[in-house]
């Protein structure tokens, strides 16, 4: 047999050979070269999608350990209509896994938008809504956080330097080393989503932003862009100062002026109040 | 006596046996019976944590798994085909006991985890959600898999559309 041969039939029999003496995943093993050379390339990256989908659905999962769901088939389905008319219409319509609509019951008038497009909004805030088109402007603002990221963005810089000094770790020494400390920064993600979103708030520019894009969004639906302004009007009436939406966000009066400086304010179109109409047979 | 030109020298045969071994080689996962060593998992039935679940799979049940597709099985349990993430089961074996495997193709030297692997790759993944949820047990994802699950249908929300005067 001519050497030459040898070598090739070796070199085709090797994963055979390790796979069977092992008693290993051979395949797993043959892409394993191929992912030490893609984690060196994962070093330096903003999270995806995909990522943000998982610290979403986390973040959403601590969200309902602290509010129950509302278990109302007809209002979730109604919300979620309202919500997927808008969503579609935003400069994001097709997150990782698309959008989501929930109710939470509580009197608590608020409404959180989870990275990646879990939205919730309470039943206070729903019972705060006269009709449809102010529905509609509260999940188009919410909307336009997941449009804009600023849940994601919340993550400290410091943290996902971290995550990806982590992961740079791993690729450098081949995978050896503490990996369950991903879980933590994780963690950590979580908490540091959650306190934005449940009990600091956005920064005014990011509601700012988010109240702009809710307008283009309802105008883009068929809404009425004027709606964000009635509900911010009738909320500046109820701020109190108080907890919920009061707490996590800027002063109602001034995103009301910057919502009327910013022209958005429309008159009611004919079919608006057949939309106030299933608004109002909905059981808040 | 001269051989046909068709007919390959023994050497030849060896290599055609070994390309034979590999393409004949039962895919990864095959006809493998496996245990459920996370708790409160479920049979989807596609790959994809946001569909509706098959049924629940408790701890300690076995599948037959059908195919093996990155981070999700493919299995069989009672009767149903289904798919379940791989965090549902123990980890697989993948550090061989000589370094043969690293020496071949250059990794897998070090003893370590096939999650921690997978983690090590993928940042913030399916694999780190399940580790999360594992410490966190009061953490409610099944109520967030039940509001992924909601879905509107398409015929009513048009008509939904219309009613209310709203662009498609």
């Amino acid at each position: 047999m001519r050497r030459q041969h040898i070598w090739l039939l070796l070199v085709l029999l090797a994963p055979q050979l390790v796979a069977g003496c092992a008693g290993v995943d051979y395949v797993s093993v043959a892409h394993s070269g191929l992912k030490v050379a893609t984690k060196a390339v994962a070093a330096s990256r903003p999270i995806s999608d995909s990522e943000e989908y998982y610290v979403g659905r986390a973040v959403a999962a601590r969200v309902l350990s602290t509010y129950p769901l509302y278990q109302d088939q007809q209002l979730t389905l109604y919300v979620n209509e309202v919500g997927q008319a808008v969503a579609r219409k935003s400069s994001r319509p097709n997150p990782f896994k698309g959008y989501h609509f929930a109710v939470l019951d509580t009197t608590e008038v608020n409404a959180f938008a989870c990275p990646g497009g879990i939205i919730f909004i309470t039943r206070g805030l729903l019972k705060t809504c006269t009709t449809e088109d102010e529905l509609a402007a509260v999940l188009a603002h919410e909307v336009g956080h997941v449009t804009n990221k600023d849940g994601i963005n919340s993550i400290s810089k410091a943290r996902w330097t971290e995550v990806l000094t982590t992961i740079g770790t791993e690729a450098a020494k081949q995978f050896a080393g503490p990996a369950g400390g991903l879980v933590t920064l994780f963690e950590g993600s979580i908490d540091d989503v959650f306190k934005t979103i449940v009990v600091n708030g956005y920064s005014r520019t990011a509601e700012a932003a988010a109240d702009q894009e809710a307008a283009v969004i309802l105008g883009r639906a068929g809404y009425d862009p004027g709606a964000l302004a009635a509900l911010l009007t009738k909320m500046a009436e109820q701020d109190k100062g108080s907890g919920g939406i009061f707490k996590t966000h800027p002063p109602t009066s001034e995103r009301l002026a910057k919502v009327k400086a910013a022209g958005t304010e429309g008159a009611p179109s004919k079919e608006m109040a057949a939309r106030s109409k299933r608004f109002q047979s909905q059981k808040l | 006596m001269k051989r046909p030109r068709f007919c390959p020298r023994p050497a030849g045969w060896l290599l055609i046996l070994g390309l034979a071994a590999l393409l004949l080689a039962p895919a990864p996962g095959w006809g493998e019976v496996l245990k459920v060593t996370q708790a409160n998992q479920s049979l989807y039935p596609s790959a994809d944590f946001a569909s509706t679940p098959l049924t629940s799979v408790s701890a300690g049940e076995e599948v037959n798994v059908v195919e093996k597709a990155g981070d999700w099985y493919q299995v069989e349990y009672q009767g149903k085909k289904g798919w379940m993430p791989r965090q549902a089961f123990p980890t697989p074996q993948t550090a061989p006991k000589l370094p043969l495997g690293g020496i071949l193709f250059g990794g897998l030297v070090g003893e370590t985890k096939s999650d921690e692997v997978a983690l090590a790759g993928k940042g913030f993944s399916p694999e780190v959600e399940a580790a999360y949820r594992q410490k966190h047990p009061e953490m409610k994802f099944a109520q967030v898999d039940q509001v992924e699950a909601f879905k509107v249908d398409e015929v009513q929300f048009n008509a939904f559309l219309k009613e209310g005067g709203l662009k498609p």
